[in-house]
């Protein structure tokens, strides 16, 4: 039958319905990798975002402070006490005077209050001394506290890192596992139908001896 | 005349597979002449036409400058058997579309025409008014002509169009894709199921069951039943989904199966004529009666393509209710308790006096 439909020999036209045959078959499978690779595609495009756990972690350091750092001596008693030393003394001078004493007592009064004004002194250097102390003890409290932070930033960081990248390996190889499978699958009908079609071409060429032996043609 | 398109495609399916010409008795006893004798017809002058050309430019008493022209025919016609053969593959190949079982009927019913005539279907001799030629044209291409009752007009395909729109990966005839088969590998892909209800095909185990975790459950972690009326009095419980949930998980598989059609627009549109347009089952589908599936909704391939963005947006929709309705809904519908106690028939009315007391308590009502 496809022999008269075709015309030329029998093998001609049997091999065209088997090359259409097998190409058809090619083109399907040519469709279906396309298909695959932009629903692939779509797939690669559209996941969803892998989060970071971590990420929220910000740097807290900038809220650690040093407690002592402004610590002020607190010379206002200080200067008070100078204050009721130099009264306490006018007052003991004015007595000296009016009940006659002499210079005796004027001296011995200016040392009582120089000594009152030393005690005063040492009384501010102590202090500034406790400061001091208090200040560089914040100090090394505080690096420590900035130092724990830079370290939590640090941990959470490549925490972060390992989270998302072992996520994304084991996600990214399945995708690529199916990808392979479907895609060479396809590929693979795909290179099978082109075989046969090109089997079912070569049959008929040997066929086409036929066509040009017959009268009219080629000659 | 999209309608009469239709109808005469529909047919042709129903004249082809209905044997009744075999009872056609006017047919039986006369003759069919199916001796299209295509190639013999094509190549009948062929051999003169090339002894002339070789015998011009041999003899140098060529009709163009330097034999240009007489040389570039005589290639032509060198190549042309070949081409031929290659030109009848690929226009059968196409053809041969119109007998798939799915073939969407909106596709140029003289395509199915002209596949019978190729394939010798009872009906289509050249007895019965049909006749079909191949010519040889001077630009070196060739051209394949359909005639006969049911060319109206003649049905004619040039091998250089054609061949151009097969190695743009377009087709003449629409092969409509298997939207069933797809389905069904995207059920196992959506990641509603358990690794262990898939086999090693990456198919669905026959006892494949939705994962727990899209199971709807009470507070006390017990599942949330629905209870369905058996009649008779009796009743059972069964299973309920939080389909939101399901519907989250499986939109970007629904989506990526959708954009992995869309590489080809005319499947798109035979996928939509022949499944997705319509609301219908699966099982209307199987049976393609008539124009069940075809008709009012359909889109037009010679209007509707490219795809706008809204019939692209309207697809994606709809082939998610389709999956939904044709392919999930045999795991979310009537699923039977996995707690075996809970999975027994009971009796109706004190179950829902059971329930109506177990509120009061929970609320403290009684």
């Amino acid at each position: 039958m496809y022999g008269a439909i075709i015309g030329g020999a029998l093998s001609i036209a049997g091999g065209i319905f088997g090359a259409s045959a097998a190409k058809k078959r090619a083109r399907k499978a040519a469709n279906e990798r396309r298909r695959l690779a932009n629903k692939l595609e779509n797939l690669e495009n559209n996941r969803q975002e892998i989060i970071n756990p971590y990420e929220g972690v910000t740097d807290l350091s900038s809220m650690v402070s040093n407690p002592f750092a402004n610590l002020s001596v607190a010379t206002g008693a200080a200067e008070m006490r100078i204050e009721e030393a130099d009264i306490s003394l006018a007052n003991t001078l004015d007595t000296i005077r009016q009940t006659g004493g002499g210079a005796g007592g004027a001296t011995a009064l200016a040392q009582a209050a120089l000594q009152s004004k030393k005690g005063v002194a040492a009384s501010i250097e102590a202090q500034e001394k406790t400061n001091e102390d208090k200040r560089a003890a914040g100090e090394a409290n505080l690096q420590q506290q900035k130092m724990a932070e830079a370290q939590r930033l640090q941990q959470a960081d490549v925490a972060g890192e390992q989270f998302m990248f072992s996520t994304r390996e084991g996600r990214e190889v399945t995708e690529l596992d199916r990808t392979a499978a479907l895609l060479g699958q396809a590929k693979q009908t795909e290179a099978q139908a082109n075989k046969d079609q090109a089997s079912a071409v070569g049959d008929m060429f040997g066929s086409l001896g036929s066509i040009a032996a017959t009268p009219g043609l080629f000659k | 005349m999209e309608n009469n398109n239709i109808l005469q495609n529909l047919f042709l399916k129903q004249f082809n597979e209905s044997n009744a010409i075999a009872y056609n008795k006017a047919f039986v006893a006369g003759d069919s002449d199916y001796n299209f004798q295509l190639l013999d017809n094509a190549y009948r002058l062929a051999g003169k036409y090339y002894a002339k050309l070789k015998i011009a430019i041999e003899s140098n008493k060529c009709e163009s400058e330097h034999c240009a022209l007489e040389l570039q025919q005589l290639k032509q016609l060198e190549e042309a058997p070949q081409a031929s053969l290659g030109f009848l593959e690929s226009v059968i190949s196409e053809l041969s579309v119109t007998e798939e079982s799915s073939f969407d009927p909106n596709n140029d019913y003289r395509y199915a025409a002209a596949n019978s005539v190729m394939t010798g279907k009872p009906g289509f001799s050249k007895t019965d008014g049909y006749q079909v030629y191949l010519d040889l044209l001077q630009n070196g291409s060739q051209q394949i002509v359909f005639m006969g009752p049911a060319f109206q007009p003649p049905l004619v395909i040039n091998s250089s169009s054609l061949s151009a729109l097969l190695d743009s990966d377009t087709s003449l005839v629409v092969s409509t894709p298997n939207i069933g088969n797809d389905m069904l590998r995207l059920l196992p892909e959506t990641g509603l199921f358990m690794q262990e209800m898939i086999n090693e095909n990456k198919e669905l185990k026959a006892t494949a069951k939705i994962s727990e975790e899209f199971v709807m459950k009470n507070t006390d972690g017990s599942f949330d039943y629905e209870i369905i009326d058996l009649g008779g009095g009796k009743g059972r419980n069964v299973l309920k989904f939080d389909m939101d949930k399901i519907e989250k998980k499986v939109t970007p598989f629904i989506n990526a199966e959708v954009a992995g059609l869309m590489s080809s627009e005319q499947d798109v549109v035979a996928a939509w004529n022949v499944y997705i347009s319509k609301d219908t089952s699966v099982m209307e589908d199987d049976q393609m009666v008539q124009n069940a599936n075809a008709a009012g909704s359909s889109w037009l391939y010679e209007i509707d393509l490219p795809l706008s963005q809204d019939k692209k947006d309207l697809f994606s929709i709809k082939y998610r209710t389709y999956f939904m309705n044709n392919y999930l809904n045999e795991f979310t519908k009537n699923q039977i308790p996995t707690v075996k106690e809970d999975a027994a028939v009971f009796d109706l009315a004190e179950a829902k006096k059971a329930k109506a007391q177990k509120f009061l308590a929970d609320n403290n009502l009684n």
